[in-house]
């Protein structure tokens, strides 16, 4: 059964001009988000999986910018249509939730005033009290007291704030949220009931999920399918439970190997060799080559594409692809 | 359990790429810096060009302006443009008597005529006497005791010279021009100051004294640099090592000396700047005491504030870097901070500086009455604003200009150094 | 009642209405906040009229006789020095000076008539919170506007052409602008009249309360004194405010900057509210928070530029008594005319904090 395809991204580039030279921070990447899915995007930092979140949303700024690419949601190519369209799309059919909910909320607002005017920005014609009395439903699904609502965003505590962004994202039901680190600033208990509340959402609203993260062990909890991306590309994209059992890309198992398993007592921590790229002056070919335990001949020469493995688990790297002959250099 | 670094942790980046534009040649820097700052660049540059043309008018006014700033060498309100019309000797052709010295006699009074009721006697009379001084002392006996013979119009002035009534007339320059054709016989002589009929113009115009306005402002330009300057300079010496001392040792001293300072800054630096002058009396140093004293606060205040947050970052690296002595982290980590903001205010300050400076002086206060300053050329010129506008204007807009180079340095540094305005 | 008695009523019943709302419905922080803050007022306004007794006290000479010069007779001059106290020992000198300034009491002029400074306050004060009052207004709104429109434009022409704006109207000397503005619309064109507060003959007709004309003349009905007052005042508000509109269009651009570059900003866009909101709404309203405390410094260089005003324009306020009594060398008036200022600074900056510690609903709760 083929998933239908919400958000359609095509080779997607997205460019950051500094002092010395543009850093290519996402390169070609291409991916389909399947509706209903929780989608986990990891990756270390610096590796572009941000910068791709938020050139979803169009919300590049200025050093950056998106060089190219296809992104197609519901129908329309959101590359081609207007800023005003797009603010319609940004909240609107898109949310957003943050990863710092203290520095993400406007401290002279009140809770209530960021909900209803999110609602009143969209729907021009509800009335401040049918807006607010969405608010406060909508919040106490969250499992937020709705008398809190005239709260300053300080008065509440860090779980709450986070499910004032999550409201906030559902205001107005849109049908795919991103996620951008949501649990970093939080602690593993409110992490935890956080990421059920994801999926009771999932279940109930039939939302998408994109999660950004660096943690894995948030994306195994919690994801259908899981991108790792690395040097602003796809390097492997299936299954979750597949990837995570059974990993092909050199990077993803090194990145498996790395997370300290409590069960392993005394032994020394595995490090990958090498050093992150320079997203400057990227390696040449497959960007991991420098610090891949498998490298080939061809791995410098030219980089492989995100092609099956096996099914729908996929992989970038030669090691499962045909190799082309490539002519005598030299 | 070594400690190692993994997935999520940033890494050192093996190479600096990042400091790839700090290697580059300090020439080459700047003109690549033009293409990332944009307009900022311009700024600086442009005030930079602006402060160094000051400074070298400040250094070198002598070459620059056409005449000295005190002497009067000119009618007096003549307006920016205007022809200079000068008072000239006129005498019958072939008397030989071109200067006011020709008319001088050993004894008797030689008759002279001027224009009833027009200023020309003044000139004349005041030039008189400053050759006649000259004649006494010079022991040849000769003296120039004019005696001034007034008629009721030039032509009749200009007749009693062709009649032999008088020796000679003096009379401006444009009114002898209208008439030089009735009067064959006469002709021109210098100037009653001594000078040829026609010397330079006045491209700004003359004061109310005769002095040339354009000379007064380059003139000016060294001591509103010397103010500012000396003013900002005093201020740092004092403000950046109190600031220092303060970030650095804390304690009872660091909150005293705040309180004191805040109290200082908050106060109204002219207000304050009025009372020391009006106090310790007008000199050029008490003028740069009072100003640097409204200064202080504010170097104090950034190299405390800097000092202080250099401190906190300190208490993170000691875990590294074992050992540091005291005095080389403060060289290694505050200075390179510091300076920059130091840098900054430092520009500005001495636009403040001038601009306080100037208007002391346009109040009264400060610098001594006959100094060539801008401050003191407006307030003189005030009361002629109907007359003469020129008179205020042009000093006023010296200080603007000079004012504005500073500050526009100290703003376009500002938004090359602080790296929280940069794009991110 | 004096016109100063009535203005410290109009400003003081409302500040302290404030002050006791804040401590009612207030939490303990914002309670204790307030009084610290009201404690430190009193050091600053001691250090600072310490430092004006200690300065005014270096003199080489005597103030008295400089003061009164070849008028004064030794026996005068012996008996004004007693009168004053001037022989006692430095110290005494101080505690009765802090005592006057205590209980207000700031002597009498020692030229002109030895008329009481107060009295001549009463009047001269309302003269310059005339001036300096709708000055500050025009330089916020000027300000406010500007800078927002600065910052949100960054790095585009309207954004360099509102800095250069700042940097250039921050570098005119106020003197200079004053004059410049009295040769163009008051001289040459004849729109404005370039001195004095009122028409010497309108004024006789306007019954003075508050001696702020403006007020009394609308208070009284008095339209052709109320119209004479306005002319009166648009060339130096209009040289004040512009100056100061300098300062406050940079706090601003920086203030706004800064906070567009805060995480909430990206989440309210992301939420695809407007960005004329985003800027206006948010931004601003969080900006103006520190311009708020900022406004306070700012009330420094409006005494100074309301000096330099006054003096231009011979208005009648307290900033040209301060240079009048110092071209007399009257110490005594000049003391008492810093200290003043001294206070007023020191009570505004309080203010300041008091309505920032409202404003900002993170200190309030």
């Amino acid at each position: 059964m083929m998933a239908d395809v919400l958000y359609s991204i095509r080779s997607l580039s997205v460019d950051y001009n500094t002092r010395v030279g543009a850093v290519k921070a996402v390169d070609h990447v291409s991916i389909d988000i399947h509706k209903g899915e929780i989608l986990g995007l990891v990756g270390e930092s610096g590796c572009g999986k941000s910068t791709l979140g938020k050139a979803i949303m169009r919300m590049i700024t200025p050093p950056g910018h998106i060089v190219g690419g296809e992104l197609s949601f519901e129908g329309r190519d959101l590359m081609t249509i207007s800023e005003k369209e797009m603010r319609d799309v940004r909240g609107g059919r898109i949310g957003m939730v943050f990863q710092d909910p203290m520095t993400s909320l406007n401290p002279v607002q009140r809770v209530v005033e960021h909900l209803t005017e999110t609602i009143q920005t969209h729907e021009r014609k509800v009335s401040d009290s049918a807006a607010r009395q969405r608010a406060a439903t909508l919040v106490e699904k969250l499992g937020i007291r709705h008398d809190r609502l005239d709260d300053y965003p300080h008065q509440l505590s860090g779980g709450m704030r986070q499910r004032v962004m999550i409201s906030l994202a559902l205001a107005l039901r849109a049908g795919l949220v991103i996620a951008d680190e949501p649990t970093t600033s939080l602690d593993v208990i409110v992490e935890a009931k956080f990421l059920d509340l994801l999926r009771e959402l999932r279940d109930e609203f039939d939302l998408t999920i994109l999660l950004i993260t660096h943690n894995i062990g948030v994306v195994a909890e919690v994801a259908d399918r899981v991108a790792v991306m690395y040097a602003g590309r796809l390097v492997e994209l299936g299954d979750v439970f597949e990837v995570f059992a059974d990993p092909q890309h050199p990077y993803t198992k090194g990145l498996l190997r790395s997370v300290p398993n409590i069960q392993l007592d005394g032994a020394e921590l595995y490090k990958m060799q090498g050093s992150p790229p320079n997203l400057l002056h990227p390696p040449s070919g497959c960007s991991f080559h420098p610090r891949c335990p498998a490298a080939m001949d061809i791995c410098p020469r030219l980089g492989p594409d995100l092609l099956p493995v096996s099914g729908d688990h996929l992989a970038a790297c030669w090691l499962y692809q045909q190799q082309p002959t490539l002519g005598k250099v030299g | 359990m070594a400690l190692t670094e993994g997935p999520g942790l940033e890494a050192e980046p093996e190479e600096g790429w990042q400091y790839a534009l700090e290697r580059v040649g300090f020439v080459r820097r700047i003109l690549r810096a033009r293409r990332w700052y944009g307009a900022d660049w311009w700024f600086v540059a442009i005030s930079t060009v602006m402060v160094v043309g000051f400074i070298i008018l400040g250094l070198f006014p002598g070459v620059f302006a056409p005449y000295s700033a005190e002497q009067r060498v000119g009618p007096r309100f003549l307006a920016p443009g205007a022809d200079p019309d000068v008072t000239i000797l006129i005498a019958v052709t072939g008397s030989g008597i071109v200067d006011l010295e020709d008319l001088a006699q050993e004894s008797g009074r030689p008759p002279i005529g001027v224009v009833r009721g027009v200023p020309t006697a003044d000139s004349l009379r005041q030039q008189a006497q400053v050759i006649d001084d000259r004649l006494r002392g010079d022991d040849g006996g000769l003296r120039l005791r004019p005696n001034i013979v007034r008629f009721d119009t030039q032509e009749e002035t200009l007749q009693a010279v062709a009649n032999g009534e008088v020796l000679a007339a003096v009379l401006q320059s444009s009114e002898y021009d209208a008439l030089k054709d009735q009067f064959p016989t006469l002709e021109v002589g210098n100037s009653v100051t001594g000078e040829a009929a026609s010397q330079g113009g006045f491209i700004l115009g003359t004061n109310q004294i005769g002095q040339d306005v354009l000379s007064r402002l380059i003139w000016g330009t060294r001591i509103a640099l010397i103010i500012g300057f000396s003013a900002s300079i005093f201020a740092l010496v004092i403000g950046v090592p109190l600031g220092l001392i303060a970030g650095y040792t804390g304690g009872k001293l660091d909150r005293i000396l705040t309180v004191v300072m805040d109290s200082l800054y908050a106060f109204p630096g002219l207000i304050l700047a009025i009372a020391i002058t009006a106090v310790l009396g007008p000199s050029v140093f008490n003028v740069i005491v009072a100003i640097a004293v409204l200064y202080i606060p504010t170097y104090y205040r950034i190299v405390r504030g800097q000092t202080l947050s250099v401190k906190e970052e300190l208490y993170i690296e000691a875990a590294r870097s074992l050992g540091a002595k005291g005095r080389e982290v403060l060289r290694r980590y505050i200075y390179p901070n510091v300076i920059p903001s130091v840098a900054i205010i430092f520009s500005v300050n001495v636009a403040d500086a001038i601009l306080t400076g100037a208007g002391l002086s346009f109040l009264g206060l400060g610098l001594p009455p006959n100094t060539a300053d801008w401050g003191i050329d407006v307030a003189r010129g005030q009361e002629f604003i109907q007359t003469g506008w020129w008179l205020i204007t042009f000093p006023g807009l010296a200080i603007m200009l000079i004012v504005l180079a500073f500050s526009m340095m100290g703003e376009g540094l500002m938004e090359i150094f602080n790296p929280k305005l940069r794009e991110r | 009642m004096s016109p100063l008695s009535l203005i410290f009523l109009i400003i003081g019943i409302p500040a302290l209405a404030g002050l006791i709302y804040i401590f009612v419905r207030g939490s303990t922080g914002l309670r204790r906040y307030i009084v610290t803050r009201i404690a430190l007022t009193l050091p600053m306004i001691l250090i600072l009229a310490t430092l004006v007794f200690f300065v005014m006290r270096i003199i080489p000479g005597d103030p008295v006789r400089s003061a009164l010069g070849p008028k004064g007779s030794p026996e005068t001059v012996a008996r004004l020095r007693d009168q004053l106290g001037l022989d006692d020992p430095l110290l005494v000198q101080y505690g009765r000076f802090l005592g006057d300034m205590a209980r207000l009491d700031f002597g009498r002029a020692l030229t002109g008539g030895r008329r009481p400074i107060v009295d001549e306050m009463s009047e001269r004060f309302p003269a310059t919170l005339e001036l300096v009052i709708p000055a500050t207004a025009l330089a916020l709104i000027i300000g406010v506007v500007g800078g927002a429109l600065a910052a949100a434009h960054r790095k585009r022409p309207t954004d360099y052409a509102l800095r250069l704006y700042s940097v250039v109207i921050y570098s005119i000397p106020i003197f200079w602008l004053g004059l410049m503005l009295q040769l163009l619309l008051g001289v040459r064109l004849g729109w404005f009249p370039i001195a004095g507060r009122i028409d010497a003959v309108v004024g006789t007709t306007l019954d003075r309360t508050t001696n702020i004309l403006v007020i009394d003349s609308a208070i009284s009905g008095n339209w052709t004194a109320l119209g004479s007052a306005l002319w009166h005042l648009v060339l130096p508000v209009l040289t004040l405010g512009l100056i100061l509109s300098g300062v406050f269009v940079r706090l601003t651009r920086i203030n706004v900057i800064e906070t567009l570059q805060m995480d909430y900003i990206a989440a309210a866009r992301a939420r695809g509210i407007r960005e004329r909101v985003v800027v206006y709404g948010h931004a601003l309203k969080n900006a103006m928070i520190p311009v708020i405390t900022l406004i306070g410094l700012q009330v420094a260089i409006l005494l100074a530029g309301a000096v330099l005003t006054e003096t231009v324009f011979s208005w009648p306020g307290m900033g040209q008594y301060l240079v009048q009594r110092i071209s007399a060398r009257d110490y005594t008036a000049v003391q008492s005319v810093i200290t003043m200022f001294a206070m007023f600074v020191a009570l505004i900056s309080l203010a300041v904090d008091i309505i920032y510690s409202l404003v900002d609903p993170r200190v309030r709760y």
